[in-house]
Order: structure tokens, then sequence, then C-alpha cells
């Protein structure tokens, strides 16, 4: 093979190397990746929510997540499972007036092992307001090793207390900064908590 | 007059195939090094002049374009010294493989007397392993002018390079073929291995000669040093003496996110392709880099996640949050959340320590991850965080 040979054969073979991904890049089906019984598994959970009136974004994103991070489809297909009876226990719990972001929340708090008495007290707690960053905050304690019962209760006295969302959400980041300090979670959340300022509605002046 | 070649029409319906419609990811980086030049050649008086050396980038993940030049002052007049222009085009990794083409115009200025231009074309196939090493195989031509090469040099090699903590380690061999002009006989007198006597003092000879190189580039925070050295196979006819090994190395040390102090020196081989003889050089100057903002209309951007700093968010207009990490010493932030479809998008270094995308996350409650250097997902520091199901967490926003 002379020279002249070589350099067009490896010219093919470049082109082909470079032409062949676009080629073979997977089409907009977010769930192209599954193999056929996890796909069918997650397609049918997808249909379930949206037959039930379920937000069916947290059921795709889950599966989509899971293809992203090179899970195998089983395991996907059992996690999505997981988020969607998480959604509907939380509407369950929260009531049907929940929107799409207190239901999302909702379900992760459920799934962090949060009982579905702790989202009752909170949405009864909250006089209308919305739940969603007390159950993100709540949902984030227990991950990092707060006991359930204790981040519970911390979360809903502070909440009844009037705290706001940017007080909650700092939360987090001291409560951690004080666990590689040394601290135990449960005693790191309840000092954190005891510095937030408690802002009850001014009572009401008797006439 | 130009003729085009079966192995030209392939690569150019392959090239035709491969660019998307628009980069996912970008960045232009500018740079201007300002400072002394000293430079020593055999046979010539050591020189020295004040060198500018502006340098642009254009960083995307499939086509990557630089430009850079300097000018010298030495004495009264300012000279255009060495310049290039480069352009590449990479395609997306697939089961670990990628191809990458790679064109180059090239000016190099050493004096009056050692001076021509290049332009040259690579291929090469590259080999992946996480991020964290990977091979390539390279095979391209190069066409010198207003040199004793009468021929394209055909240049073949291989790579292979590594991450090992803050440091990457690269090692290559290159192989150069051409024919060249060449004296009849040797300085002994002793006639040379000729293919075609042209007269009866000089004749075409084919040339070859590999080069074997290692380089190491390592940065911590406000330090950054790259370092090479080599050594050069072939007979002596096609290797000088003071090019049989050769070592560099340069350090950056940087005083802000915009301006740094760059020293280094060491020997350069001598190009017998090009004509340019071995030299000696040292330098010493001041390098001033912006990192232009992204603007609103722009394409939205595009491993040790723990050692992030800091972690921010904020809006960039109507549809846009400005995601921002600062994290120093590495080479690759990615992020991917529900927002994108947990489609990695990779972010852009808009400072020293800060990496910086812009994508759509509309109000509500969303999860993400960071990675950094092609590392494990993590969430960012700062945000809530919740178990993701696959034996990691993800971190929460809620954006109002």
């Amino acid at each position: 093979m002379n020279r002249r040979n070589v350099r067009c054969a490896l010219s093919a073979l470049l082109a082909v190397a470079m032409a062949a991904p676009s080629l073979l890049a997977q089409g907009p089906d977010p769930l192209a990746k599954l193999d056929t019984a996890s796909r069918r598994m997650v397609q049918s959970l997808i249909d379930s929510a949206r037959a039930e009136g379920l937000p069916t974004q947290p059921v795709i994103s889950k599966a989509q997540e899971g293809v992203s991070k090179h899970v195998s489809g089983p395991v996907i297909a059992r996690v999505v499972r997981t988020v969607f009876l998480s959604l509907r226990q939380a509407r369950a719990t929260l009531g049907s007036g929940a929107n799409r972001d207190e239901l999302t929340a909702g379900a992760a708090a459920l799934q962090a092992g949060i009982p579905a008495a702790a989202l009752i007290d909170l949405r009864h707690a909250g006089r209308g307001k919305s739940i969603t960053v007390p159950l993100v905050v709540l949902a984030d304690l227990v991950t990092r090793g707060v006991p359930r019962d204790t981040a519970s209760r911390a979360i809903l006295q502070l909440w009844q207390g009037g705290a706001g969302d940017a007080d909650l959400l700092g939360l987090p980041r001291a409560v951690e900064q004080d666990i590689v300090s040394g601290a135990a979670p449960g005693d790191a959340l309840l000092n954190r908590a005891r510095t937030i300022p408690i802002r009850l509605p001014p009572a009401k002046v008797p006439e | 007059m130009f003729e085009l070649k079966p192995s030209t029409a392939v690569l150019a319906i392959g090239l035709v195939l491969l660019i998307p419609q628009h980069e996912a990811s970008a960045q232009i980086v500018s740079r201007l090094e300002a400072g002394g030049l000293m430079s020593s050649t055999p046979g010539f008086l050591p020189a020295s002049a004040i060198s500018l050396t502006p340098d642009v980038r254009y960083d995307g993940q499939v086509l990557k374009v630089s430009a850079r030049g300097s000018a010298w002052i030495n004495g009264q007049s300012w000279q255009l010294a060495d310049g290039q222009v480069s352009a590449s085009v990479t395609t997306p990794t697939r089961h670990h493989l990628s191809a990458q083409l790679i064109g180059n115009a090239s000016r190099a200025y050493y004096d009056e007397l050692n001076q021509n231009e290049q332009i040259d074309a690579e291929a090469r196939v590259h080999l992946v392993f996480s991020q964290k090493g990977g091979l390539w195989l390279e095979t391209g031509v190069a066409r010198p002018w207003r040199v004793a090469v009468v021929s394209a040099v055909d240049v073949a090699g291989a790579g292979a390079w590594t991450q090992l903590g803050g440091a990457t380690l690269t090692g290559t061999y290159t192989n150069f073929a051409f024919t060249k002009i060449a004296s009849s006989k040797d300085s002994t007198g002793a006639a040379q291995a000729c293919s075609t006597q042209t007269d009866n003092n000089s004749c075409l000879r084919q040339s070859h000669f590999s080069d074997v190189q290692g380089t190491v580039h390592w940065e911590k925070s406000f330090f950054e040093i790259n370092a090479q050295t080599g050594y050069r196979f072939g007979d002596n006819n096609d290797v000088t003496p003071d090019s049989r090994r050769w070592a560099s190395a340069s350090a950056v040390v940087w005083l802000s996110s915009d301006m740094a102090v760059v020293v280094g020196g060491g020997r350069q081989p001598a190009n017998p392709a090009r004509g340019l003889p071995a030299r000696n050089y040292a330098n010493l100057g001041v390098m001033l880099a912006a990192w232009p903002a992204m603007t609103e209309g722009a394409v939205p951007i595009e491993a040790r996640a723990s050692a992030i700093s800091k972690f921010d968010i904020s809006s960039a207009g109507t549809s846009l949050e400005r995601v921002q990490v600062h994290i120093a010493g590495v080479q690759s932030v990615d992020v991917m959340g529900d927002f994108t479809d947990w489609e990695p998008v990779a972010m852009v270094q808009r400072g020293r320590d800060l990496w910086e995308a812009l994508v759509p996350i509309g109000a509500g409650v969303h999860q993400l991850n960071v990675r950094v250097d092609g590392g494990k997902w993590q969430p960012p520091p700062g945000a809530p965080t919740m178990r993701d199901g696959f034996n990691g967490e993800v971190g929460v926003l809620v954006i109002r």
C-alpha cells in the first residue's frame, strides 16, 4: 500500500469516526436510552401520573437523571416508581390544593422518611402560605443525619413562629458547618434554630 | 492549481456532517503579554527585545479557534515576529472515542535570516478514559515556505496524557519525513545519501527524524508551571547535536484574576523542516487576561466538587439564571439538573477561580448537581440537599 493509499484510508477512517456520533445521536425521546422493559415500566408510571392529575415532570426528570448518571434501567424504573408513589402520597397528605412545588417537595420529604403527620402539621401551621421551603429544608436536614422527629419538631416550631424562607434556607449550611466541626446533627439543628428570631404576627389589640 | 483529491472530499463530507447548528458551550479568552525576551542562536550574537504578545482564544466543545502573535521592539523599530492562527474541530466523545481535525497557519521569526511561514493540518483520533487520561494517534501534513524543503512534511505520531492531582502529564512521539535540498557532500567531503542529484553540489535528500517529548502542566491556586523535555532520534545529517536534547519551563503567578507575572526559559530544538536553528531563550513579562462576560442573547453556556468554595445563583434576565461556581486549579466544571433535562452543561471559566453558566431555570423547585474535572456528580455547596435514589445526592433550588 503506497503512501497515497494510506492517506486516503486514514482520511476515510477519520471521516467515518467524525460523522458516526452525529448520525448515531439519540433523538429527543428522554427515555430512548432505557432498555425496553424499563422503558415500558417508566412510561406506564408517567401515564399513571398523568391520569391521576399528578405532575409528570418529576417522574420524567428522575428517569433522565438516572440515564445521565449511567444507572441501570431496572434501578431507574424502581426509583421512578418510588417518586411516583411519593407524589401520590404527598397529594393524599397535603390535599388536592397543593401546588406542583409543594407536591414535589412533599414527595422528597416523604422519601427522606419524614412521617406524613409532619407534613400535615406544617400545612395547618402555614396559615395558607406555601410550605415548599419548610419541606425542602426538612428533607435536607434528615439527609444530613438529623433525627426525623427532631427535625420535624424544630422546623414546625420555626414555621409556627413566623420564620421566613430565607431563615429556613440558611439552616442547612449552618447545620452542616456545625456537624463538620463535630456537633451531633440533632444538637446542631437545635442550636442553630435558637438563633433564628421568632416573628409571630402581632397580636390583635382587644377593642 | 488546486487539485481536489478523494481524501479531501471525504474529509469535507465528514466535516459537514460533524459541524452542529451552534455551539452548546463556548468561551472567549483574550490575553496580552508584555515583557522582555532574550535569545541566543549558535553563530549569532545574543539578542534581546521587548515583546508584546496578544492571544485570543475561542473555546467551544466542538470548535476551537485561537490567534496569537508577537511584536518585538528591537532598537528603534517594531518588528512583527511570530504569529499563529489555529482552528480545530472535535467530535463529541462516543464510546470513549472522538476525532479531531486541526489546522494551523504560522509564521516563525528568529531574525532576518531565520524566518518563514508554514501551514499544516493534522487529524487525530482520541481514546479518552473518564476525563482522567487518554491516548491519541495522529497523522498530518505541513507545508513550509522559504526553506530548502521541497516537499510537504509528513507527520505521524501518538501521544498519551493523564491527570495526577493537579498535574497533567503528556507524552508524545512524533515522526517527521520530508524531502529537502542538501549539499552533495558532508563537512568531511564524504558523499551524502541522495535520492536525486540536482547539480554537482546539491541533491534531493529524504530526511526524517523523530521527537519524543514529555510535558507537565501543574497548577494550584494562583500558581501554574509548564515544563517540557525531549529527545530527538535521527542521523547526524538530519539532527544537529544541539537539538538532540532540550528542555524548557515557564511559570505563571496570578496576582489577580486578570493579571499574572510570567517567567520562563530553556532551549528550543531546531526545526529542520522549517530551517530554523536551535536557540536558548529566557523571558519575563506581565500578562493581562480578559474573560468577557456572556450576554443574555448568547447561547446558554456552556475532581472535586467538594473543593468548590462558593456557589451562587442569580437572575440574568427574564428567562435565564446565572450559575457561578468558585473553584481554582481545575480543568472543567459541569452543571446539570432538571432544567437541562439532566444533560451536562459545561461551565465557562470567567476568571482564575470563577466558572459560570447561563441556564434557563423557571420558578419552582429544582434539583441539580455539579461536577469538577469529570468527577462525581455532587450537590453544590450551601444548597439544601436530598438523596437522589441512585446512591448520591442532589442539590435543591427554590426559584421564586
